[in-house]
């Protein structure tokens, strides 16, 4: 899969090429308003990233002109400004997500994959991990062909965990990616725990391995 | 007090000592001048008995002077050596009061022999001079007051008016507002320096007002990027297969901060815009589904904390908000109300046409409760809490013209959203 990142800020823009490429897609970078929209009038992408403020230009133009030549490629915006009307404008024009910076690389992955796997509906239904099963169509998981009895929550945190695989996961970003902003509150990190040990148990009781391993104080990596 | 009543309460002060002044020496002038006469004319009158008893010796007919009465008697006194002037007062039959008289006592002879001779004028015609003298002087001088205090208390409120004005717009006057300062121009010397310098002063503030507003949300905006950096290449260091258990506390430590970091600047960017007036984009919310909605988000944490919750009334409102941060300022409260609640405690929750009141236990707060809606106010250091929360809901309730308050009754937390009402 492919990926074009349009994002000024060369130090961001190689941190997510970094990440994204460990994760299997191929990515082209783009550093100015320009360079983007040459690349996007050459080439298809899967998906493209980009921020609002470059130099050369307004993002939001990227996104008017992909809608009109290319409408089957995925949008992510990403942009410094979480200026509200940016993002309905950006997501009126037809951007499928927008992250405000900074963001976690876990978190662009998870909202990335969400966003191919909405766009491709002939693409892969089902993601396999051993003897794991995630429908994300219908919010399922299986293990050994079995349903697991999971809370809304805990199939999140699974999928965000799949999407996210041999990867270690802060627990900062474990609980924005479930509780958004309401984290600010409290103790969100027990919380991280208490769902942890649920999902591991839950995993465990169906007949699965424990795949969730605690790295240091760090966080959680879901290993395959 | 205001300076109209006050300086007439002054004037009427000094109006009132001066008159008294000098209705008391216009008293005494007169009462002296009275005397003097009087007086004079009982010598005149003893020159002309002495005269008269000289000639004729005899006693002179009552009538041929100002005296009303003579008093004579037989007296073993040397002549001459008696002589006074003294008050006195007699009972008079005919008007059955007693009447004020200035007698005058001598001594001559008369055949030889020492007589006392009293003679007496009667006061009561001057008594009644001086009286309606005293009576118009008293009308003059109510009228004058008055009338002197009526003047000035016009020619003062007339003069004011500018200075009230100027305060008036001086008071309205909000910084956040992208008007300037406008104020009357006045004939008043002293009102039009005021004026100036009033302008000139606000629109010192303004633009500092305004420096000061670009910084921040430059600083907050462009402090995003470098977070961003930062975070993202601690997520990746993160995934370094060769860390020590040190190496990985440490980034973990980091990792932790920036992410604190983000979050508050994220908040502070919030409050800004808020103060900018972005969120103009107004719609009717029917405020108890939203409340539901939000304790719903809730629960899960509530539960955590073995926090019960209990409506006590969930009556239909609807608000004209932006949707964006009534969601702010319910989930605000709530989570207020969570955070600083007591393990196993409670939550009680009553939504009214006029009022939100929201009721939690927990420890008595440490600050004033006016402080708590102030940025970085937090009752206690834990939980991680960046103690913008209640800033929040006091700057969206300060858009939305909604009262919030903060009370701690029967050992709960009481915050209040009183709700404008609706014209």
């Amino acid at each position: 899969m492919k990926l074009l990142i349009i994002e000024d800020e060369k130090a961001l823009n190689a941190s997510m090429v970094t990440y994204l490429q460990q994760g299997g897609y191929t990515c082209d970078t783009a550093l100015t308003y320009h360079e983007g929209s040459r690349l996007l009038a050459d080439q298809h992408y899967t998906c493209v990233l980009i921020d609002l403020t470059l130099p050369g230009g307004n993002g939001l133009d990227l996104v008017r002109l992909l809608k009109k030549n290319n409408p089957d490629t995925g949008i992510i915006i990403i942009s410094a400004k979480n200026a509200l009307d940016d993002k309905i404008t950006g997501l009126e024009l037809g951007a499928d997500d927008y992250l405000t910076k900074p963001f976690h690389l876990s978190e662009l992955n998870a909202r990335l994959r969400s966003v191919i796997r909405r766009r491709n509906f002939n693409g892969q239904k089902v993601i396999r991990i051993g003897s794991l099963e995630v429908f994300p169509e219908s919010a399922e998981a299986h293990v050994k062909g079995q349903k697991l009895t999971l809370t809304k929550k805990e199939y999140d945190l699974l999928l965000y965990f799949v999407t996210n695989k041999n990867r270690v996961l802060t627990k900062d970003s474990i609980a924005e990616h479930l509780w958004g902003d309401h984290i600010e509150s409290l103790d969100s990190l027990d919380f991280v725990y208490t769902h942890i040990k649920n999902l591991r148990r839950k995993l465990v009781e169906a007949g699965g391995e424990d795949p969730i391993t605690t790295v240091y104080g760090m966080g959680y990596k879901f290993s395959f | 007090m205001r300076i109209l009543t006050k300086t007439s309460l002054y004037y009427l002060l000094v109006s009132v000592i001066v008159f008294l002044l000098g209705g008391l020496s216009f008293y005494k002038i007169l009462q002296t001048e009275i005397y003097d006469e009087v007086d004079d004319q009982l010598f005149t009158d003893k020159e002309n008995i002495i005269e008269y008893i000289r000639k004729h010796n005899e006693l002179p007919s009552v009538t041929s002077g100002i005296s009303e009465a003579i008093i004579v008697k037989e007296t073993g006194a040397h002549p001459g050596a008696l002589e006074a002037l003294s008050d006195t007062l007699i009972f008079s039959t005919y008007d059955e009061e007693y009447v004020p008289f200035r007698k005058l006592t001598f001594t001559t002879y008369q055949y030889g022999k020492p007589f006392e001779y009293t003679i007496l004028k009667s006061l009561m015609d001057f008594e009644d001079l001086f009286e309606s003298t005293m009576l118009a002087m008293a009308w003059i001088f109510v009228l004058l007051l008055v009338g002197l205090a009526g003047v000035n208390y016009f020619i003062n409120k007339y003069n004011w008016r500018n200075f009230y004005d100027t305060l008036e717009r001086a008071k309205r006057y909000s910084l956040t507002d992208r008007k300037p300062l406008l104020l009357k121009p006045t004939d008043t010397q002293e009102f039009q320096e005021l004026n100036e310098v009033l302008q000139a002063m606000t629109s010192k503030i303004h633009s500092d007002y305004l420096n000061l507003k670009e910084f921040t949300e430059n600083a907050s905006h462009e402090i995003q990027t470098p977070l961003a950096i930062v975070s993202n290449k601690l997520e990746l260091f993160m995934q370094s297969d060769n860390l020590n258990m040190q190496q990985a506390t440490m980034l973990e430590e980091m990792h932790a901060s920036i992410n604190r970091l983000s979050r508050l600047n994220r908040s502070l960017i919030l409050l800004t815009r808020i103060e900018n007036r972005e969120f103009s984009e107004n719609e009717v919310i029917p405020l108890h589904e939203l409340l539901q909605e939000q304790l719903d988000q809730l629960h899960e944490m509530m539960l955590m904390h073995h926090i019960r919750v209990e409506i006590e009334a969930m009556q239909p409102v609807f608000v004209e908000m932006n949707i964006g941060l009534c969601e702010i300022l319910i989930s605000n409260l709530l989570l207020n109300a969570i955070r600083h609640n007591s393990e196993g405690g409670i939550i009680r929750i009553s939504l009214k046409a006029d009022e939100l009141c929201i009721r939690n236990s927990g420890e008595p707060a440490t600050d004033e409760p006016v402080t708590l809606f102030e940025r970085f106010r937090s009752g206690n250091k834990l939980s991680g809490s960046l103690g913008i929360g209640l800033a929040l809901v006091s700057k969206i309730s300060e858009l939305y013209r909604l009262t919030p308050s903060y009370t701690y009754e029967e050992g709960l937390h009481v915050l209040r959203l009183k709700f404008p009402k609706k014209n």
